[in-house]
């Protein structure tokens, strides 16, 4: 007897809606643009972030997020403001991303907000610290870093209080990130008594920083001496201030203080001449909470190294857009309306909350490290 | 006071070494050539890394490293002429071979930023950590060698140059290409010694300059606007002007860090350029006759 149309057509529907609904949750994706340094004398950032993300992704795309996937398309952005535009103009254009993740220079960031801004597409910027990315703030820019001035003020009020500084010499690279930190950390040091025998900006084409070190020594009885530079520069930096016999790694008396932009192993690179160096670190891999236990295995597991502050708050940047997207986001407005209501995100690097500038106002993502002789660290526990 | 100028002056003249090592392969190449090499800073950057991987991947002395870089220069320059550079100077077009240098340029930045990755190298010498300390001033042993090779070198280079017969073809090419030919010299060859001589001394100036640099495949890229405007102040060409030029900017970028600022060493350095170009064209070292090398 042959089963009247009636019966069939529910039966096809739900056969139907069997084998579809699987391919169409596989269909929703959140397509992440990446603007990050991958030439340039910040390769190295781009080269780390990209480990981070994927090994982010790799672990979300499993059983995925509320039905969604994550893609990423990496741009080349190079840590300089015009092939960041470039760079994010060409994203925009071919990739149509939900949210976008970069990038690690302050001057790079600045150049790309407004494009972000216009195609209405937010921006989760882990690894730039100057003062214009979130003051007086932008909608679709938000940043997981402790910016300059949080990270300036508390490191001129530790100098002077926790190390009874009471001089100081800056060094830093003429970007507005390298200036803005120095000016924090100047400001705050002379409000507090203390007094800056010198500001020495240099470019990032300098490579020989003896003529800079011999300056320095001429200048008298030196505290503390911060130093805002990639880490290239970084660490000739260190290594001519040791053999000029101004900083305590050249049997001098000076503490360099130093930023989260260092990543992991550079003491080891700048060797003997980095002990008692003091600096802000923006991981801890020592930590013992269990999300970061979890991170530093699997990282070893897929990469066979220790990992960066680079990886980890490039893993955490992705992390906290697939939180945006558990609670409910699913395209550009909805993902900076999720971020902008972020609360209580744990990362691996700290938590997030974010402020009316878009700016995280946890300070547990800032960790002081002095290195030892043996070229470990000391974690200071100021914070 | 005098002790710091002492020191600065001693922080120039080291500077200054390097950059005369690195500018005598342009100042080489344009002298007979008439033709800039663009590659030339990462046949700079390749004579730091295969130092550096001499030294620690196969555990040799950094003194042997600096002839490993200059052999790995001269081997790269001897190929890079024989496959790009010579077939299209023959063709007779003075523009092919110079955007050549640039697609060479490109390539070698991109292979080495392959093969070594964007992470910057810390490359040390047992020599950087000997710091002598005399009357006030310091310096590393590693500046003492440095010294002492540049010094080297250019006695070496300049005997050849002076002494022997293929110096004298040389000067004779960059004379007059086609009358030293008429004359039984080949000028294929020269040309080609001229390309390897230049790329050797650019290997070896990556060695010297690796403990200074920021070792990344973009290192010779600092410094090599620093050396065409030594090579253009020391008059195109000629070995003596670049020396002194060398020198000169070297000094200017201590005094102008310790004195003025360091972020102004471009201004300093590029403005003597401009001024020489309006002043004295033909460099510090203008001379009568017309050979340059």
């Amino acid at each position: 007897m042959r089963k009247p149309a009636i019966f069939t057509l529910p039966v096809i529907g739900v056969i139907a809606c069997a084998v579809a609904g699987p391919a169409l949750a596989q269909d929703k994706t959140i397509k992440i643009g990446a603007l990050l340094p991958i030439s340039g004398p910040g390769a190295y950032f781009g080269a780390q972030d990209k480990q981070g993300v994927e090994l982010a992704l790799e672990q979300l795309n499993k059983a995925g997020v509320n039905g969604y996937k994550f893609t990423i398309q990496y741009e080349d952005s190079a840590c300089a403001p015009l092939p960041a535009t470039q760079a994010a103009k060409r994203l925009i254009e071919q990739f149509k991303p939900d949210v976008v993740i970069g990038e690690e220079c302050s001057d790079a960031t600045l150049a790309i907000m407004p494009t972000m801004a216009q195609a209405k597409i937010p921006l989760l910027n882990a690894g730039s610290s100057s003062i214009k990315i979130t003051d007086p703030g932008n909608p679709w820019t938000f940043r997981i870093m402790p910016n300059e001035l949080m990270q300036g003020v508390d490191i001129a009020t530790n100098a002077y209080n926790k190390l009874n500084a009471r001089t100081a010499v800056l060094l830093n690279e003429n970007t507005n990130a390298g200036i803005g930190n120095a000016k924090v950390f100047n400001d705050t040091f002379t409000k507090l008594g203390g007094k800056i025998l010198a500001e020495i900006g240099f470019g990032r084409d300098i490579n020989d920083f003896t003529a800079i070190a011999t300056r320095v020594a001429g200048l008298g009885k030196i505290d503390v001496i911060p130093t805002y530079t990639l880490e290239g520069q970084g660490l000739k930096i260190t290594q001519a201030l040791a053999q000029a016999g101004v900083t305590k790694g050249g049997g001098g008396g000076s503490i360099q203080l130093g930023t989260i932009w260092l990543p992991f192993g550079f003491e080891q690179k700048a060797g003997q001449t980095s002990i008692g160096y003091i600096r802000i670190v923006q991981f801890d891999p020592t930590d013992q909470r269990d999300i970061v236990r979890n991170f530093v295995t699997a990282f070893k597991e897929k990469y066979k190294a220790d990992p960066t502050h680079l990886h980890a708050h490039a893993y955490d940047q992705i992390m906290l857009i697939a939180d945006v997207v558990k609670r409910g986001a699913k395209d550009a407005e909805s993902i900076r309306d999720g971020l902008a209501a972020t609360k209580a995100f744990s990362g691996v690097t700290g938590s997030v909350e974010f402020d009316k500038t878009n700016q995280n106002i946890k300070m547990d993502t800032i960790h002081y490290m002095e290195t030892k002789p043996d070229l470990s660290w000391n974690a200071l526990k100021w914070n | 006071m005098a002790t710091i100028v002492a020191q600065q002056a001693i922080n120039g003249i080291v500077l200054g070494s390097l950059y005369v090592l690195v500018a005598l392969g342009l100042t080489l190449i344009y002298g007979v050539l008439v033709q800039i090499n663009f590659a030339h800073a990462d046949f700079v950057t390749l004579g730091a890394f295969s130092a550096y991987f001499f030294m620690h991947a196969l555990g040799g002395s950094y003194l042997a490293s600096i002839g490993v870089a200059l052999l790995v220069g001269a081997t790269l320059g001897w190929l890079v002429n024989v496959a790009i550079f010579a077939p299209l100077q023959r063709k007779g077009s003075e523009l092919l071979p110079l955007i050549a240098t640039i697609g060479v340029s490109v390539m070698l930045q991109n292979a080495m930023l392959a093969w070594f990755g964007p992470v910057p190298y810390a490359f040390e010498t047992p020599y950087s950590a000997r710091v002598f300390r005399v009357a006030g001033t310091f310096f590393t042993l590693q500046s003492i060698i440095i010294i002492v090779v540049s010094t080297v070198t250019i006695a070496l280079l300049y005997a050849f140059m002076k002494l022997t017969f293929l110096g004298k073809a040389l000067r004779a090419v960059s004379q007059d290409r086609e009358t030293a030919g008429l004359m039984g010299i080949n000028p294929n060859r020269l040309i080609m010694l001229t390309f390897v001589l230049a790329s050797a001394l650019a290997g070896m100036g990556g060695a010297m300059l690796a403990p200074v640099l920021v070792l990344t495949p973009f290192a010779g890229a600092s410094v090599i606007v620093k050396a065409f405007a030594i090579v253009i102040i020391g008059g195109f060409g000629n070995v003596e002007g670049t020396i002194l030029a060398g020198l000169l900017v070297g000094l200017i970028e201590s005094f102008t860090t310790q004195y003025l600022d360091p972020g102004l060493i471009d201004i300093v350095v590029f403005g003597l350029l401009l001024l020489m170009l309006a002043l004295r064209p033909t460099g510090l070292v203008s001379e009568k006759r017309e050979e340059n090398v």
